[in-house]
């Protein structure tokens, strides 16, 4: 605990005022006060990856919510082979981050993908991971594949724990099934929405393995997210206590809209 | 009676006491978990040459023993050498690869000063040129010997070029590559993967840099991205959708030797693909082009590089010197086979034939151009010596020629990108004491 999450936090605190390479060592380590934040806030590059990262975070969360809420209840219905359903739609959060990279560059190849042989059908030929347009947008469409599976898994525990008798009262009164979804299901999955919410910002704001894989940030600059502007800045560029400024403000950021989130549910749940 | 929990001085004393057993070892200076055996660090699999080197080493030094252990070029490999160096890692020798690297270990005292050993030894004094360097020279001092020279050469796949009829060339302009591989373009097969730097070739060395800022206003950068990106609109070098979708920069060999594309310029350690047809299934004789010239300009894009260095923690430098001194003269023939030509060139050409194109060189390659171009030429290798904000220009360099490629992107606003990123990265890393 102290050795692998205390120490290199403090680290990153105390980095993120010098100027550090790491290769000089301990001893190269120099003080530069609040220069690593003034740069920061005059880097188009920073506010670039962080453009990026909120049209990711803001695209594939709340996609990633809906279609998992969707695939939730479907499931909480009694079907043939639903257990083997809810195994197989789970399957691809489990998978080896490796192995589905390999797998969608293939199937989003713009020449010889099955996805745009598809979609060829259709007149669309996007560029997918070889186009600065289409490379984050690709991106999104793994991630919320990748996403969906384990928000209908929490959502489905939360469906089976919904108030029976609120459900057949509301029969009893005769209540349509978008009046029972709206004033018994939303209330009493919100807290499960939060959770699933602030879990999956988190998660998208801190992107990196698929980014590091598939593009490495690119073509130009159309994937650098901010976790991968700071792979680049600290392990790259070798720029460490700037990266660790940009680790720190990229923390607060997340930390406020995470508490936002939060705030926007209270009072609204069920049992509130 | 149990207590509740810990008071907040407590906490404290305990963080303390916790950082302090992290830090206390970290900067000890002393020798703990040191070996008696000399640990070198390279990049290369020891089963591609290192290990016969080790081996040889230790038949004729018999009083030394020695370690080898790869590390994976790549930033992630690099990284580990790094922090293993600076963490006290038992190092004695070490390989840098990328010039960006270079200029971090040499200029953050983790290489050991070679300049009186390179000045005493007759064998060595090549390495104190600083016209065509194959040494690192840091303020002066020697930091870092180049083991090989990578020159870039053209290759021509035989079967297709007799079958298109076009000369094998022995000397060529730019225009004139563009020429033949338009040419060689068919239904089923690309002229070029890509195109030589033509900015490399009429710059040469540290073309980069212009005084304290970036070189890129020179119109050689612009012609080679816009020259690049017309020929693949013209169909004759490799679409770059498929580079990127495909990560072909990594696996061009397998495009080449499936004769989705001809002209392929690249260095020796590419060649180890093209003899071995079980592993690498193909039909077809290899032959060796020079480099393109620009503007009557000749620099080889290739350079001497593999550098080889020392930690100045080692205890043991008298061993590590003799190592060093040994791969560099005597011991180098063993890395012939994954395509490193010495950088003394104290090898036979019929050594060089054997070592870098398998047991039946005539089989696989034209032996007729590979002496003309490989063996019998002096081409002039430009190795970088100027290397502030490296890592930052070559990310830019990449990025903005994606975009030229990908046809998103005009070659010229492309180049005034690079140029002001390059410029701002120069100006930034100047700044830093």
């Amino acid at each position: 605990m102290i050795a692998f999450t205390l120490i290199p936090l403090i680290s990153v605190v105390v980095l993120a005022f010098t100027d550090w390479n790491l290769v000089s060592g301990l001893g190269g380590i120099t003080f530069n006060g609040i220069d690593n934040f003034v740069a920061i806030a005059r880097d188009p590059g920073f506010w670039h990856a962080i453009g990026l990262t909120l049209v990711y975070v803001v695209v594939s969360v709340p996609l990633t919510v809906v279609l998992g809420l969707a695939l939730g209840i479907a499931l909480n219905r009694p079907l043939p082979g639903r257990a083997v359903l809810r195994a197989i739609f789970f399957l691809p959060y489990i998978v080896n981050v490796v192995a589905i990279g390999m797998t969608w560059l293939m199937l989003m190849n713009p020449k010889a993908g099955l996805v745009n042989q598809v979609l060829d059908a259709f007149g669309l030929q996007p560029g997918w991971f070889a186009s600065s347009h289409w490379a984050l947008p690709a991106l999104i469409v793994m991630a919320v594949w990748g996403g969906v599976g384990y928000c209908s898994l929490i959502y489905l525990s939360a469906l089976q724990d919904a108030p029976r008798q609120l459900y057949e009262a509301a029969d009893i009164d005769g209540a349509s099934a978008w009046s029972k979804f709206r004033v018994i299901t939303w209330p009493s999955l919100l807290p499960t929405t939060i959770f699933l919410l602030v879990t999956l910002i988190i998660g998208a704001s801190q992107g990196f393995g698929l980014i590091a894989l598939i593009t490495a940030g690119g073509p130009g600059d159309a994937t650098t997210t901010i976790s991968y502007y700071m792979y680049q800045t600290g392990f790259q560029f070798y720029r460490f206590g700037y990266a660790s400024a940009i680790g720190l403000v990229t923390f607060v950021g997340v930390l406020v809209l995470t508490l936002l989130t939060w705030r926007a549910q209270r009072g609204r749940a069920l049992n509130d | 009676m149990r207590r509740k929990g810990f008071s907040r001085r407590e906490v404290l004393a305990g963080v303390g006491a916790g950082l302090a057993a992290a830090v206390v070892p970290g900067c000890s200076g002393g020798d703990g978990g040191r070996s008696g055996a000399l640990q070198v660090w390279g990049g290369v699999p020891a089963a591609s040459g290192p290990a016969d080197v080790v081996k040889a080493f230790q038949e004729k030094f018999p009083q030394y023993k020695v370690n080898y252990t790869r590390f994976v070029n790549d930033d992630r490999g690099n990284l580990k050498l790094d922090t293993a160096l600076q963490g006290g890692v038992d190092i004695d020798v070490y390989f840098t690869y990328s010039q960006g690297a270079m200029a971090l270990r040499a200029g953050s005292g983790l290489a050991a000063d070679l300049t009186d050993r390179v000045k005493a030894d007759p064998d060595l004094q090549v390495f104190l040129d600083t016209e065509q360097p194959r040494s690192y020279i840091d303020n002066g001092k020697v930091k870092a010997l180049a083991t090989a020279r990578e020159p870039f050469f053209v290759l021509f796949n035989e079967k297709l070029r007799q079958q298109a009829k076009v000369e094998l060339p022995q000397s060529w302009t730019i225009d004139e590559f563009r020429a033949t591989a338009k040419k060689l373009t068919t239904d089923k097969t690309v002229g070029t993967y890509t195109l030589p730097d033509v900015a490399r070739i009429a710059l040469g060395p540290n073309y980069w840099y212009d005084g304290n800022r970036s070189n890129f206003g020179d119109p050689h950068f612009e012609q080679g991205f816009r020259l690049g990106r017309e020929m693949i609109a013209e169909g004759t070098a490799f679409p770059w959708t498929e580079v990127l979708s495909r990560h072909l920069d990594a696996y061009q060999q397998n495009s080449f030797l499936g004769e989705e594309f001809h002209l392929w310029s690249t260095a020796p350690f590419n060649l180890r693909y093209l003899y071995d047809a079980k592993k690498y299934p193909h039909d077809f004789k290899v032959a060796f082009a020079p480099s393109p010239t620009v503007d009557g300009q000749n620099w080889n894009g290739g350079s001497f590089s593999n550098f080889i260095m020392v930690n100045p923690k080692s205890p043991k430098f008298e061993a590590a010197w003799a190592f060093v001194k040994f791969w560099l003269t005597e011991g180098a023939t063993p890395m012939l086979k994954g395509g490193k030509m010495p950088a003394l060139g104290n090898v036979t050409d019929e050594q060089i034939v054997s070592g870098m194109l398998g047991k039946e060189p005539e089989k696989y390659f034209d032996l007729d151009s590979f002496r003309r171009v490989v063996l019998a030429s002096d081409p002039k290798l430009a190795t970088d010596t100027r290397l502030t904000g490296f890592p930052e220009i070559s990310l830019a360099v990449k990025q903005q020629r994606d975009l030229c490629c990908l046809g998103e992107k005009d070659p010229g606003v492309a180049i005034r990108e690079v140029r002001r990123l390059a410029d701002a990265a120069i100006a930034r890393n100047e700044r830093r004491p």
